[in-house]
């Protein structure tokens, strides 16, 4: 970050507060569970029970009291958060780079026709269906081959719009709703383990990046040193990583930022819905579900929960807009 | 352009509000409607009762599916030859009386005479044969016609070979037999099932699920007074055969209503009983002692186990099975929703018939599981976690209800004896899918909610040889034991009581010692009502009665006095 940026960055207190509450997550997810001395699975039938049956209240042994199953909510709050953030993260970095890779392609290619690896594009459809049909090895061979011919015949067969296919392809997935898409992946794939969460999330939630990512490369591409860059000849992928790719890092990270906090609600709501990882894993939304019931007698099972999902949301928001603050005051 | 920005006092705003919900939920309970009269006065006619459900209902026709809440609506609407009384056992009730000729194979009715359909037509003898006909026929889809298999005839009407019913016989206007291959002490409460229940000439002789529901039951329903997922409504049948019943002008229900509304509109005296609640506010309602006389538990009719599939690896060694049924604390089901779970040690729960206290079941003894496990070549060192059975089992759970926290228990047991599952969330037709098909799913959570209040509505359909299917096999353990397939042949036939409760000990003990399921608890409802809903009481057989209730609100002006012409 540059002098200037930093110093807005530092002088914004939502930005300083929210990059607060954002490591305090993180430590806390990291070093929580270590620290707290309950299994996060494990029912405590003696100490975790009232005496008229109810989980008990927060106390000196539960910090946060227990949850109907009577398992310490601190403990399942720092498991969940591990949880969460790790799939906030990699499903954000998946949708950055898939928003990343499209956006700047679409970008660059905007207002012409490129040529397309037809022979790439082919062995991925080819593994594509292979997969499908549950054929591992075929489909890695149908990916070899199409990269082999691909090299054989550099970018032959007929010319492509890229940026009108590619931003057709995004207008007509902004049309699914968000959570029905996601829910309908999940259902189709093993919808029980936290790679395929954040596989689902990561693949649905690139289409907001690539849109700002290519109004960001079309306003690079245009400018003096690019037009330089390509005079004296240097090849179209060496633009986009050295000079293109740099100066469209400050959106791309403002945007991934932001887009974190929409992974943990979006998480949160898969779990909620019934749709997440398959418990006795806690996550924050299982936890909100599981505690919606108690809530009169027992509001710390929503609470807890509750507080951690709008921390990290609001966190992970502000530390965004204050990025954005500082890397394009003008945008501000 | 101006951004859209996060501000921070929105989220403060919404910390104060989660904060605020939180502390400000209403605990407390309101007080208790009174009622007009002291305990004691005579019953007075008049009112609506309002009640409500979860969910919403199938079908009211009782030769078709049904749910437990349509049956709380189809006692009242259709009455039977015979009923349940309230402690279960077989009673007249369209019927005058009946007699048992030929050894127990003969069944003769005598109806009472007199008797008003909804539609005002008499009730005969042919409205009893012509409806169970219709009832058993093979175009109609009733999921207990084979429960009457035993009537003469059967088979080949229910083939479509024969055009009637050969062993109901109409020898008089009011009087008609049933003539059954061989004796069946369960003929009876069979027949106080809803499915033979005589209905209206209006329902013909096939099945058909348009048909306006009509019988001869206290209430009867008219057009447009039953809108699918909103309400139903029941009026009095003015004609009902028992004088002066029943009190109330009308019963309504409201469908899928969530608990908490429930609750709070049955505080406003909007609803007049509660049935659906949280266990949270089932321990409240209990435990105050302005409403804890007026909530009653209902008979524990729904029994519910981990079934083994005793063809699939673990399951397929005895001790394995023994393991798990001994690795079960039950106490630990109860914890979780103390307020409708019994304990279950064997197969029928306590209160219901063919409980026996001397039979001593399946108990928790963890020292006992681990023998079993080592007995079984898997042993389990607990200390170091170490050995068991090498494999994850995969335990299905549909993310609803009871189930998916019984099964995060289950997981925790079994792991301290070497027995490691995983929890798999499955949708509830997959889930049927995998544990009614033979190599389905090793182990899973089974239910059964008892059709009549007779060891046979358990043990028959459960573990006996001929209820296992290919696809949809309700011997959900695919378990057979010659030995225990005839002694409950046996008890089915046998008339003698003594007889009969000894051979269902000896088939108790075969499955607890076997354990094709660990039986793990009985669920049984709570209901709570409002001080002046008077004559209530629950039911063994029949979820939420209220043919018996009166109304008495104070200051109510719609009630009048019992027999006062209204």
């Amino acid at each position: 970050m540059q002098a200037q940026a930093r110093s807005r960055f530092l002088k914004n207190k939502a930005a300083v507060a929210g990059t607060a509450i954002v490591f305090a997550l993180v430590a806390f997810a990291s070093i929580g569970p270590a620290l707290v001395s309950h299994d996060p699975l494990e029912s405590d039938f003696v100490r975790g029970i009232s005496a008229d049956g109810a989980p008990v209240g927060p106390n000196a042994v539960f910090l946060l009291g227990t949850d109907r199953l009577f398992r310490d909510v601190l403990a399942r709050l720092a498991y969940a958060g591990r949880l969460s953030l790790l799939i906030c993260i990699c499903a954000t970095a998946i949708a950055t780079g898939i928003g990343a890779l499209v956006g700047i392609v679409a970008g660059w290619n905007e207002g012409g026709r490129a040529r397309v690896p037809w022979p790439i594009l082919a062995g991925l459809c080819a593994a594509g269906a292979a997969l499908a049909a549950g054929r591992p090895r075929l489909a890695a061979l149908g990916l070899v081959a199409g990269v082999a011919a691909a090299g054989a015949r550099r970018f032959g067969g007929p010319r492509l719009d890229i940026d009108g296919w590619l931003m057709r392809s995004v207008d007509v997935l902004l049309a699914f709703p968000f959570l029905l898409l996601v829910m309908a992946i999940g259902a189709a794939l093993d919808r029980s383990s936290a790679v395929t969460i954040f596989v689902t999330l990561g693949v649905t939630s690139w289409l907001g990046i690539a849109r700002v990512l290519r109004a960001k490369t079309m306003q690079v591409r245009s400018l003096e040193y690019i037009v330089a860059a390509r005079a004296l000849g240097q090849s179209t992928m060496a633009i986009l990583f050295s000079h293109v790719l740099p100066n469209v890092a400050g959106p791309l990270f403002v945007s991934a930022t932001i887009l974190a906090g929409q992974m943990i609600v979006a998480d949160a709501v898969l779990s909620y819905l019934g749709v997440g990882i398959a418990p006795p894993t806690p996550t924050w939304g299982r936890m909100l579900f599981e505690g919606q019931d108690l809530y009169v007698g027992a509001p710390w099972l929503v609470a807890a929960p509750g507080v951690a999902i709008l921390l990290a949301v609001w966190g992970f928001s502000m530390l965004g807009e204050g990025l954005r603050d500082a890397l394009d005051p003008h945008q501000a | 352009m101006r951004s859209i920005r996060t501000k921070p006092e929105a989220f403060a705003w919404a910390a104060a509000l989660l904060a605020g919900g939180a502390i400000g939920c209403r605990e407390q309970l309101a007080t208790p409607i009174p009622a007009g009269h002291e305990p004691g006065a005579s019953p007075r006619r008049g009112g609506t009762l309002h009640l409500a459900w979860l969910q919403d209902i199938r079908n009211l026709d009782p030769a078709g599916p049904s749910d437990g809440y349509a049956l709380q609506a189809m006692h009242l609407l259709f009455a039977g030859l015979v009923d349940f009384d309230d402690q279960g056992r077989p009673v007249p009730e369209l019927a005058d009386h009946w007699d048992i000729a030929d050894g127990g194979r003969t069944y003769r009715f005598t109806l009472r005479t007199g008797v008003r359909m909804h539609d005002g037509d008499e009730l005969t003898a042919d409205d009893v044969k012509r409806s169970a006909e219709r009832a058993l026929h093979p175009t109609t889809p009733d999921p207990n016609a084979s429960y009457f298999k035993n009537i003469e005839g059967y088979d080949a009407f229910a083939a479509g070979r024969a055009d009637h019913l050969t062993g109901i016989g109409v020898e008089g206007r009011y009087v008609l037999s049933f003539r059954l291959a061989e004796p069946d002490a369960t003929f009876l409460p069979v027949l106080a099932m809803p499915t033979l229940r005589p209905v209206c000439k209006t329902a013909g002789d096939r099945y058909l699920d348009t048909w306006l529901p009509c019988g001869a039951g206290p209430f009867k329903l008219r057009p447009g007074d039953w809108q699918r997922g909103t309400r139903l409504r029941l009026v009095r049948h003015d004609e009902y055969f028992r004088p002066g019943r029943p009190y109330l002008d009308a019963v309504e229900w409201t469908c899928n209503m969530q608990v908490t509304a429930q609750r709070f509109r049955f505080e406003d005296g909007q609803l007049d009983i509660l049935r659906d609640m949280t266990q949270a506010d089932q321990l409240r309602f209990a435990a105050d002692p302005r409403w804890k006389d007026l909530g009653s538990m209902e008979t524990d009719r729904t029994v519910l186990g981990e079934s083994m599939n005793t063809r699939m690896p673990p399951f397929d060694n005895i001790e394995v099975r023994r393991a798990v049924a001994a690795a079960i604390d039950r106490n630990h089901y109860k914890a979780i929703k103390p307020g409708y779970i019994t304990v279950l040690t064997q197969l029928v729960p306590p209160g219901v018939p063919g409980f026996d206290p001397e039979v001593e079941g399946q108990r928790h003894d963890y020292r006992a599981a681990l023998d079993h496990m080592r007995k079984a070549g898997y042993p389990y060192d607990p200390e170091s976690g170490r050995g068991g059975w090498p494999e994850t089992i995969v335990y299905p759970v549909y993310d609803q209800g009871l189930l998916v926290y019984t099964a995060q228990v289950l997981k925790q047991d079994l792991a301290k004896i070497g027995l490691r599952i995983e929890l798999k969330l499955v949708s509830w037709p997959a889930f049927l899918a995998l544990q009614q098909r033979p190599g389905g799913v090793a182990i899973s959570q089974a239910n059964w909610e008892m059709d009549y209040p007779d060891p046979s509505s358990l043990f028959d359909p459960l573990f006996t040889t001929e209820s296992i299917g290919s696809e949809s096999s309700f011997n959900t353990a695919f378990y057979t034991n010659a030995r225990f397939d005839d002694l409950v042949a046996r008890a089915r036939r046998e008339g003698n009581p003594d007889h009969r409760r000894a051979l269902y000990r000896e088939a108790n003990d075969i499955l607890c010692d076997e354990a094709p399921w660990a039986f793990a608890y009985a669920y049984h409802f709570y209901d709570v009502r409002q001080p002046y809903v008077r004559g209530f009481k629950p039911h063994a057989v029949w979820p939420m009665d209220v043919s018996a209730v009166w109304l008495d609100r104070a200051g109510g002006a719609s009630n009048s006095p019992a027999g006062s012409g209204r």
